[in-house]
C-alpha cells in the first residue's frame, strides 16, 4: 500500500496549497466588495465608527490584517470573533452550527444514495417498462422542483393536512426527516439519473454479454458485474455533493428555522462578516477536498483498471 | 491494490453510513418553554453597550432593567401579580406607554431640566445574589463611554455633560484628565483597566504633521492622522489633583500613546497660558489612553450607594424615556472583568439584574430565558422559561404560530395579511408606530436636483393606493416626515395625489423641455418583496402619470446601504425608526452634511431653525419651530414620504398583557399565559 | 495534429488528373451514413423524445413571438379591480385601465393619437428652416420617450420587439386573451408573464449551459486524459474554483459593473447585465462538469480503441476529441439536461443579489419564487405558483427526455437494436 500513503501524503501537500489560494483569493473578493460590517441603516457618528473599526483591528493595513488573521488559523486554529454575532468566535458558531447540517446531510444524503441508486438500477434494467417511466418521471421532478417549492407544499401537506411533523424547529428526530427529505430529493434524482445512465452504458459492454453468456442469472451481473462501473459517475458526484449536503442549504434553514451552516455561509457574506465567511468557506473547503480525496480513493478501489498513479 | 479491500469496501462504506446515523439521532431535546417567540434575526449580541436593533431589544428589556422602565400608562398588579388595573387604548387600538420607576425609585429633577438625582430602589441584587448600587450605573455608563469599548449606541449617553468628549478621546489644556499605564490585567480587553492617575493638561507636543500623498485615499489620510494623533506628548501636572495614588507621581509628567518616543522637546508645543514649566522630563512615559477625567468631568456621579447624579448638557425632554432604554442599563462589573467581552455575555457566565437571566443558547436556533428568582419584583412575573427563537423567514414564524410551536410573532408575511386581518380569533391588529417609509431623492443628480420634478414625484404617487394594495397592513399614506402621534407635534403637509397638479408642476421644470424627455430615473432598494412591489407601483405611476422612465435595482443589503451613503444612487427606498420619541429624531437628520441626510440637500434657514430648537427652553415654542423647519422640508422635497408603517405582531388569544403601541415596546414580564 | 506539409509538389500529368477525377466521381456516388443522419433516425422513432422536442422546439418559437401574441401586457398593474383574480374568462381589452388615460380607453386609439402627432411633427420637420428642424427633432424624440402608449405598456421594449408589438396591435387591435391563469398580487396577467418569462429562461438556460459545456468537456478530457501532474494542477485548480464563495464573486461583479463609469462603458458598447449575467452562470456551472467528464476520460483511456488509435500514431488532441469526447457525450448529454433546469433556478437566486431579471422584466424562476412567497396555510393563491411552476416542470421534463433520448441515439452500441 505504499502508493496509497505516497499518494495521501502528496495530497496533503496540495490540499495545504489549496487552502492557502482559497483562502488567500476569498480574503482579497471580500475586501473588495462595498459596504463594511458594521454598516447599518443608521449611519453611525464618526467617531465610534472608528473605535469599532479600531475594536476588530480593521483600522490596520490590510496586509498586517491578512497575516494576522492567517497566523491565527495556523498556529492556534483560531478564526477570531465574528463581527455580526459579537457574542461568538467563528470557532464556536461553526461548533454549534456544524453538527446540525451535517445530521441534516448525513440524513439527506443517505436517503439520496439508497432511493437513487435503487431507482437508477431498477429503471435501467426494466428499461421503457412503466418502472423505468415512473421513476425517471419522479426523478426529474425531483431535479426540476425547485426545494423551496418542494418544501413549501411538503409543509403545507405533511404538516398541514396530515400533522405528520412539526412545521419547524430544531431537536427532535421528527423536526429532521421533513428538512431532510427535501434536502436529499434532488440528490435522489442526480443520482438516479447517473446510475441509470451508468448502468445502460455498462449493460452494453462486452463483458456484460459474456457475463450473461456463461449463464449467470440476472441479479448477479447486475450486482457484481454492472454495478461496480455503473456507479463510477455516481462517485465522482458524491464527492462534490456531500461536501453540499453537510455544509446546509440557506433555503431550507430558512423554512424549516434550522440553526446550520447554510445560512451562516450566505448571511456572513451579505453581512461582510470577514471572519466568520472565512472560517464558513475554509470548513467547506476541507471538507470538499476531503470528500474528493476519498472519491478518489473509492475510484481505484471500485474500478480495477484505475491505477492511483504514483510518479 | 488489494483484493480483500476491493470487496469488502461496500462493507466498510454501509458501516461507515450506520455510523454517521447513529450520530445524527443522537442529539437530545429541550424541555418544551412556557411562551415562545419569533425574535426576527438572530440576536448580534446581549451586551447592552453593544447592543442595537429590535431583536436586541426584545430580549435585552427581559434580562436588564433600567432606573426606570417602560410600562403601559394604567397597568397595575397587586403583590401577587394579578391585574388590577387594565390600560385604556387610544383610537387606533394603541395604548400609551409611560415611564415607572425600575432600579432606581424615585428623582428629582432640578430647576433648569439638567440635573437628574435618581434614589436607588433599596435590597435590588443581581443574578448571582449581590447587590446592585449606583456605582453599578457609573461604572457601565463609563464602560459604555469608553472609547474602546466601541458601544454602538454610545451616542444614546451623549447628553451628559462631558461624555462626547470623553467617547471621542478629546483633551483640552487645562482639563482634568485621566491617564491610563499599560499595565493592563488582560492585554485583549479595555476592562479591567491598567493603574489610573489623574492629572491636569499643561501642554501638548505635537510633531510635524506628514503631508499625505496627493493620490490618497480618504481613509490612508485617515490613517495618517491617527497615528500623528497617537504621537503626540501630553504634559500633566499630577499634583492639580491631590489624590492618595498620585502622591509618589513626580509633579509634573510627560505621557505619550506611542513608546519610545524622543526628541520630543523639539515639537510645537501649545502651552495653557502661563503654565510652560521650566524644566521638562527627556522621555515621555508611555502610556494605553488619555482621556477626559470621568470622575470629574463626566455627567454621572454616585455620592454614595443609593444615589445617582446625572447632569446634562442640555434640558432633554425625553431622558427618563432614555433610561428605560437598553444602551442605560447596568452590567455587573464583577463579570465583565472576569470573562471580558464576549465571554461573560455566555449563559453559563451571564450576570442579569431584570426579571429573566440566560439559561441556554444556540445560535440562529433559540435564546432560553429563565425567570430570575433574584429579580426584586419577581413575585409578579408570571412566566417561568421563555424562548426566544432567531426565525428570520416570516411564513416559518406564521407556520409556527399555527401549529402552536409560538405564541408571538413579531412579523407576519404581507401576503396574508388581508386574510389575518379577518381571522375570527382576532389576533391579529395592525396598529400604527412610529416609522415612516419614504423614499430618498439625490438632489445632486438631474432631474432631481429641480424642485419642480421632485414635488412632481411627490404628487404623482397614490399612497392611498400602495396603502390599501400592496402593504394591506394598514398602514396611513404619509405626507411628512414625522409620523403623528407624538403628543403637541402637528407636522405640516406636503401635496397630495393630484395628476394634473403634478404634470403642471413637471412643466414648470428646466428639464420639461429638454431633448429626449426628463432623464430616467433609477429607484434603489433593497432585495424585499414589498419593497420591490412598491417600487414597481411607483415605477408605473410615474411613468404613467409624468411619462419619466423609470429603472428599477435592488441590491442586497449592504450593498444598498453603501449605495446609499456614498450617494449612488438617483431614487432611494428608505425606513426610519426613532431612537426616542420625540419629533427631534426626525428632524435634525436633515440638517446639512448630517450623518444620515444622504441626498445633498442642504437648506441655510433650515438648519437655523433646527439649531434654534435646540437651544429653546420653552417645551411649546420648540415644537413650533421644529414644525417651521418640517415645512420647509415638505416644500423641497429631498425625500418623499410614503406611509406611516404599522406592527404587525400577531399574538395568541392565551397571551394576555401584550399592549400595542406606537414605540414597540413589550415587555415580557407583564405577559402571562391564561387558557 | 497538422500532419507534415509535402515539401515539394509534383506536377501531375493530364492522366492522372482524369483518374483522380474518376475517383472522386466514385466516391461522391457513394452516400455514407454520418453518425448525426444515423442519430437522426432513431431519435425519430424514439416517441417520448421526440414528443419532447416537438415541446421545446414550439415552446422556443412561443418565447421568440411572445411579442406578436394577443396577450396582455405583462407588467401593467391593474391594483384596483384586478387583483389577484383566480383564473376567469372575463373579457378585457388591452389599455382600458383608467389611470393610463388612454384615448377612449384603448391602445389603438391612443396609438393611433400618438402615431398621428409624430407623422405631423414629422412632416413639419421637411418644411422648417435649420433652427426650426432642430427644435422639431427634440420634440419628436421628447414625445418618443415620454408619450409613446407601447413604452407604457411594455416595459422599454427594442426596436425589433416595438416593431413586433405594432404589428400585434394593428392584427389584433385591443382585444386579448383573458386572464386564464389568473393575475396576481399587483393585478398582472399570469398567463403573459409566464410566456414573457420563457424568453429570458430559455436564453438563460441554453446560452449558459452552453459555455460551462464548452468549457467543462473540453477541460475535463483533457486533465482526465493526460492524467499525472497535469491532471493533478488542473483539478486542484477545479477545486479552488469551487471553493471560492460565489456570492462574493457576484457582489463583486456587480461593483465593478455597477460603477457609473464601467456602467456607462457597457451601455455604449451594447454589453447588457444579462450578458455578463450568461459568462456569469456559465463559469460557476463547467465545474461539475468538468470533474464528470474526467471520471469518465480515466476509466475510458486505458481501452482498446484509445491504445488502437494511440498505436496508428493519432496525436493527444486528436484522441481526446476525436475518440474519447464522443463516447462521453452519453453523459454529458445526460449532465446538460440537469444543468439547464439548475441554472434557470440559479436565476432567480442571482436576482436576489441584484444581478440578473430586474422588474419589471420577469423570468420563471422569479415567478415561480414570487409564487411560493404565497403558499402559506392560511391562503393559497394556487395559480401562481401552478401555472408558472407548470410550464418551469413541463420544459424540464421535455429537456430531459429529449436528452435521453438523444443519448440513446448517439450511442454507437445503439446501433442494431
Amino acid at each position: 500500500m505504499g502508493g496509497v500513503a505516497w499518494f495521501l501524503l502528496r495530497r496533503a501537500c496540495w490540499v495545504v496549497v489549496t487552502l492557502w489560494i482559497v483562502y488567500t483569493v476569498s480574503f482579497i473578493l471580500m475586501r473588495s466588495v462595498p459596504g463594511g460590517p458594521f454598516d447599518s441603516e443608521r449611519k453611525l457618528p464618526a467617531e465610534i465608527q472608528k473605535n469599532i473599526e479600531a475594536r476588530y483591528k480593521l483600522d490596520q493595513p490590510l496586509l498586517i490584517q491578512y497575516f494576522d488573521h492567517l497566523g491565527n488559523i495556523v498556529f492556534r486554529g483560531d478564526f477570531g470573533p465574528s463581527f455580526r454575532l459579537t457574542d461568538f468566535t467563528v470557532n464556536q458558531v461553526i461548533e454549534q452550527g456544524f453538527p446540525v447540517s451535517a445530521s441534516m446531510g448525513i440524513f439527506a444524503i443517505t436517503f439520496a444514495i439508497v432511493l437513487g441508486t435503487l431507482s437508477g438500477i431498477v429503471s435501467a434494467v426494466r428499461r421503457h417498462t412503466a418502472w423505468d417511466v415512473s421513476f425517471m418521471t419522479a426523478a426529474t421532478l425531483g431535479i426540476a422542483v425547485p426545494n423551496f417549492v418542494l418544501a413549501s407544499l411538503a409543509i403545507v401537506v405533511f404538516v398541514f393536512q396530515l400533522h405528520w411533523f412539526p412545521a419547524a424547529g430544531w431537536g427532535s428526530l421528527r423536526q429532521i426527516i421533513l428538512p431532510a427529505l427535501c434536502l436529499g430529493a434532488p440528490y435522489a434524482g442526480y443520482i438516479a439519473r447517473l446510475t441509470r445512465t451508468g448502468m445502460l452504458e455498462v449493460l452494453g459492454r462486452d463483458y456484460i454479454r459474456t457475463a450473461y453468456a456463461k449463464g449467470l442469472g440476472e441479479k448477479r451481473v447486475v450486482l457484481r458485474h454492472a454495478l461496480r462501473g455503473a456507479l463510477l459517475p455516481v462517485v465522482s458526484y458524491l464527492g462534490p455533493a456531500t461536501a453540499g449536503v453537510l455544509t446546509g442549504s440557506l433555503v431550507l434553514e430558512q423554512v424549516f428555522a434550522l440553526p446550520g451552516m447554510g445560512s451562516h455561509f450566505v448571511e456572513a457574506a451579505l453581512q461582510r462578516d470577514y471572519p466568520l465567511a472565512l472560517g464558513m468557506v475554509m470548513v467547506y473547503t476541507c471538507l470538499l477536498l476531503f470528500m474528493n480525496t476519498v472519491v478518489d480513493l473509492s475510484y481505484a478501489i471500485i474500478d480495477p483498471r484505475v491505477k492511483i498513479e504514483t510518479q | 491494490m488489494h483484493h480483500t479491500v476491493r470487496n469488502s469496501f461496500p462493507y466498510i462504506a454501509l458501516a461507515g453510513l450506520f455510523a454517521a446515523l447513529a450520530w445524527a439521532v443522537s442529539f437530545g431535546t429541550l424541555p418544551p418553554a412556557d411562551f415562545s417567540f419569533s425574535n426576527g434575526d438572530e440576536v448580534k449580541t446581549v451586551d447592552p453597550a453593544l447592543a442595537y436593533g429590535q431583536p436586541e431589544h426584545r430580549v435585552l428589556t427581559a434580562m436588564f432593567e433600567g432606573l426606570y422602565r417602560d410600562w403601559p400608562i394604567g397597568f397595575e398588579m397587586d403583590e401577587q401579580g394579578n391585574v388590577i388595573g387594565k390600560p385604556k387604548p387610544d383610537e387606533n387600538g394603541n395604548y400609551p406607554i409611560g415611564e415607572i420607576p425600575g432600579m432606581a425609585e424615585s428623582y428629582e429633577l432640578s430647576a433648569d431640566g439638567r440635573v437628574y438625582t435618581f434614589h436607588m430602589r433599596p435590597g435590588v441584587k443581581w443574578s448571582d445574589g449581590s447587590p446592585l448600587t449606583a456605582d453599578d450605573f457609573v461604572w457601565s455608563w463609563r464602560r459604555t463611554l469608553h472609547p474602546e469599548t466601541a458601544a454602538t449606541y454610545g451616542y444614546q449617553l451623549w447628553y451628559l455633560v462631558g461624555a462626547k468628549q470623553y467617547t471621542e478621546g478629546r483633551v483640552e489644556l487645562g482639563d482634568l484628565v485621566e491617564i491610563e499605564m499599560p499595565n493592563r490585567p488582560r492585554a485583549d480587553q479595555p476592562f479591567p483597566r491598567g493603574d489610573i492617575c489623574r492629572a491636569k493638561l499643561l501642554g501638548i507636543a505635537r510633531p510635524p504633521e506628514v503631508a499625505p500623498p496627493a493620490n490618497a485615499s480618504d481613509e490612508e489620510k485617515e490613517d495618517l492622522t491617527s497615528t500623528w494623533r497617537s504621537s503626540w506628548v501630553y504634559v500633566v501636572d499630577h499634583a492639580a489633583v491631590p489624590e492618595a495614588s498620585n502622591s509618589g507621581a513626580a509633579k509634573l509628567a510627560a505621557y505619550c500613546k506611542q513608546p519610545g518616543t524622543r526628541d520630543w522637546q523639539q515639537y510645537s508645543t501649545e502651552w495653557l497660558d502661563g503654565a510652560r514649566p521650566a524644566s521638562l522630563p527627556t522621555t515621555p512615559e508611555t502610556c494605553q489612553q488619555i482621556l477626559l477625567d470621568f470622575e470629574s468631568s463626566v455627567g454621572v456621579k454616585a455620592p454614595d450607594d443609593a444615589t445617582l447624579v446625572v447632569t446634562l448638557q442640555n434640558r432633554t425632554p425625553f431622558f427618563l424615556a432614555l433610561t428605560a432604554f437598553y444602551p442605560l442599563y447596568p452590567v455587573n462589573r464583577a463579570c465583565v472583568e472576569k470573562y471580558g467581552v464576549p465571554d461573560w455575555t455566555h449563559p453559563d457566565n451571564i450576570v442579569t439584574n431584570g426579571a429573566y437571566t440566560m439559561e441556554f443558547r444556540r445560535v440562529r436556533d433559540r435564546m432560553r430565558l429563565i425567570k430570575s428568582p433574584t429579580y426584586w419584583d419577581a413575585s409578579r412575573v408570571k412566566l417561568q422559561i421563555v424562548d426566544a427563537m432567531a426565525i428570520k423567514s416570516a411564513t416559518t414564524a406564521l407556520n409556527m404560530y399555527l401549529t402552536g410551536q409560538l405564541d408571538w410573532v413579531t412579523d407576519v408575511p404581507a401576503s396574508v395579511i388581508p386574510d389575518l386581518i379577518a381571522r375570527p380569533e382576532r389576533d391579529f391588529v395592525p396598529t400604527p408606530v412610529l416609522i415612516i417609509a419614504f423614499y430618498r431623492l439625490n438632489t445632486t443628480r438631474p432631474p432631481l436636483d429641480d424642485v419642480h420634478v421632485r414635488r412632481a414625484l411627490n404628487l404623482a404617487m397614490d399612497k392611498q393606493l400602495i396603502c390599501d394594495k400592496v402593504t394591506q397592513g394598514g398602514q396611513i399614506p404619509a405626507r411628512s416626515v414625522v409620523p403623528p402621534g407624538l403628543p403637541g407635534y402637528k407636522s405640516p403637509l406636503c401635496g397630495a395625489f393630484d395628476v394634473e397638479a403634478a404634470r403642471a408642476e413637471l412643466a414648470k421644470s428646466k428639464y420639461a423641455n429638454q431633448p429626449g424627455g426628463i432623464p430616467k430615473l433609477e429607484i434603489t432598494y433593497n432585495t424585499n418583496d414589498t419593497h420591490r412591489a412598491i417600487a414597481e407601483i411607483i415605477q408605473q405611476m410615474w411613468k404613467n402619470n409624468l411619462g419619466i422612465d423609470v429603472e428599477l435595482k435592488n441590491l442586497e443589503w449592504n450593498s444598498y446601504l453603501d449605495a446609499q451613503h456614498t450617494m449612488q444612487y438617483s431614487v432611494c427606498r428608505a425606513g426610519w425608526v426613532p431612537d426616542y420619541p420625540d419629533a427631534n429624531t426626525f428632524i435634525d437628520m436633515w440638517l446639512t452634511g448630517g450623518e444620515n441626510n444622504e441626498t445633498g440637500w442642504s437648506n441655510a434657514r433650515y438648519d437655523a431653525l433646527v439649531k434654534q430648537a435646540a437651544e429653546e427652553p420653552d417645551s411649546d415654542k420648540r415644537l413650533r419651530r421644529m414644525e417651521e423647519a418640517e415645512a420647509i422640508l415638505m416644500d423641497e422635497l429631498p425625500i418623499v414620504p410614503i406611509y406611516y408603517n404599522t406592527g404587525k405582531n400577531l399574538v395568541s388569544p392565551s397571551v394576555k398583557g401584550f399592549y400595542h403601541n406606537t414605540l414597540e415596546k413589550y415587555p415580557i414580564q407583564l405577559m402571562r399565559i391564561e387558557e | 495534429m497538422a500532419d507534415p506539409t509535402p515539401q515539394s509538389k509534383p506536377t501531375p500529368d493530364t492522366a492522372d488528373i482524369e483518374r483522380y477525377a474518376r475517383l472522386l466521381e466514385e466516391a461522391r456516388g457513394i452516400h455514407g451514413v454520418s453518425l448525426w443522419q444515423d442519430a437522426w433516425r432513431r431519435l425519430r422513432r424514439n416517441r417520448v423524445a421526440m414528443c419532447s422536442l416537438y415541446f421545446v422546439i414550439a415552446i422556443s418559437v412561443l418565447a421568440v413571438f411572445v411579442p406578436l401574441l394577443p396577450l396582455q401586457s405583462p407588467l401593467d398593474k391593474d391594483l384596483r379591480g384586478r387583483k389577484d383574480l383566480p383564473p376567469n374568462l372575463a373579457p378585457i381589452s388591452l389599455g382600458s385601465r383608467d389611470e393610463l388615460r388612454f384615448e377612449g380607453n384603448s391602445l389603438a386609439k391612443e396609438l393611433a393619437k400618438f402615431e398621428a402627432r409624430l407623422a405631423e411633427l414629422r412632416a413639419g420637420v421637411s418644411a422648417a428652416d435649420a433652427d426650426g428642424q432642430l427644435r422639431l427633432k427634440q420634440q419628436i424624440e421628447t414625445l418618443q420617450t415620454n408619450e409613446d402608449p407601447l413604452r407604457k405598456l411594455w416595459n422599454n421594449p427594442g426596436p425589433i420587439v416595438r416593431w413586433m408589438l405594432r404589428l400585434r396591435v394593428s392584427l389584433f387591435g385591443d382585444w386579448c386573451i383573458p386572464s386564464v391563469f389568473g393575475t396576481d398580487d399587483l393585478g398582472r396577467d399570469v398567463l403573459s408573464r409566464v410566456c414573457w418569462g420563457a424568453r429570458v429562461s430559455l436564453v438563460v438556460g441554453v446560452v449558459a449551459t452552453l459555455v460551462s459545456l464548452s468549457i467543462g468537456v473540453s477541460y475535463g478530457a483533457i486533465a482526465g486524459y493526460c492524467g499525472g501532474w497535469v491532471d493533478e494542477i488542473m483539478m486542484r485548480f477545479v477545486d479552488i474554483l469551487y471553493s471560492i464563495p460565489f456570492i462574493f464573486v457576484v457582489i463583486f461583479l456587480l461593483t465593478i459593473l455597477g460603477a457609473e463609469d464601467t456602467k456607462k462603458w457597457l451601455d455604449e458598447h451594447g454589453i447588457n447585465q444579462l450578458v455578463i449575467f450568461y459568462v456569469v452562470i456559465g463559469a460557476f456551472y463547467w465545474l461539475t462538469m468538468a470533474r464528470v467528464v474526467r471520471g469518465q476520460v480515466i476509466s475510458l483511456k486505458n481501452e482498446q480503441f484509445v491504445e488502437a488509435a494511440r498505436v496508428i500514431g493519432a496525436g493527444r488532441t486528436r484522441i481526446i476529441f476525436r475518440h474519447l469526447i464522443p463516447n462521453v457525450l452519453g453523459i454529458v448529454i445526460v449532465y446538460l439536461t440537469l444543468t439547464i433546469p439548475a441554472v434557470m433556478l440559479f436565476e432567480s437566486f442571482l436576482s436576489f443579489l441584484g444581478l440578473g431579471v430586474s422588474p419589471p422584466d420577469v423570468s420563471w424562476g422569479l415567478l415561480v419564487n414570487e409564487g411560493t412567497q404565497v403558499i402559506t396555510p392560511i391562503k393559497i393563491y394556487w395559480w401562481l405558483v401552478v401555472f408558472s411552476g407548470m410550464t418551469l416542470a413541463l420544459t424540464l421534463f421535455s429537456l430531459n427526455f429529449l436528452g435521453d433520448g438523444l443519448r440513446d441515439a448517439l450511442d454507437p452500441r445503439m446501433k442494431n437494436r
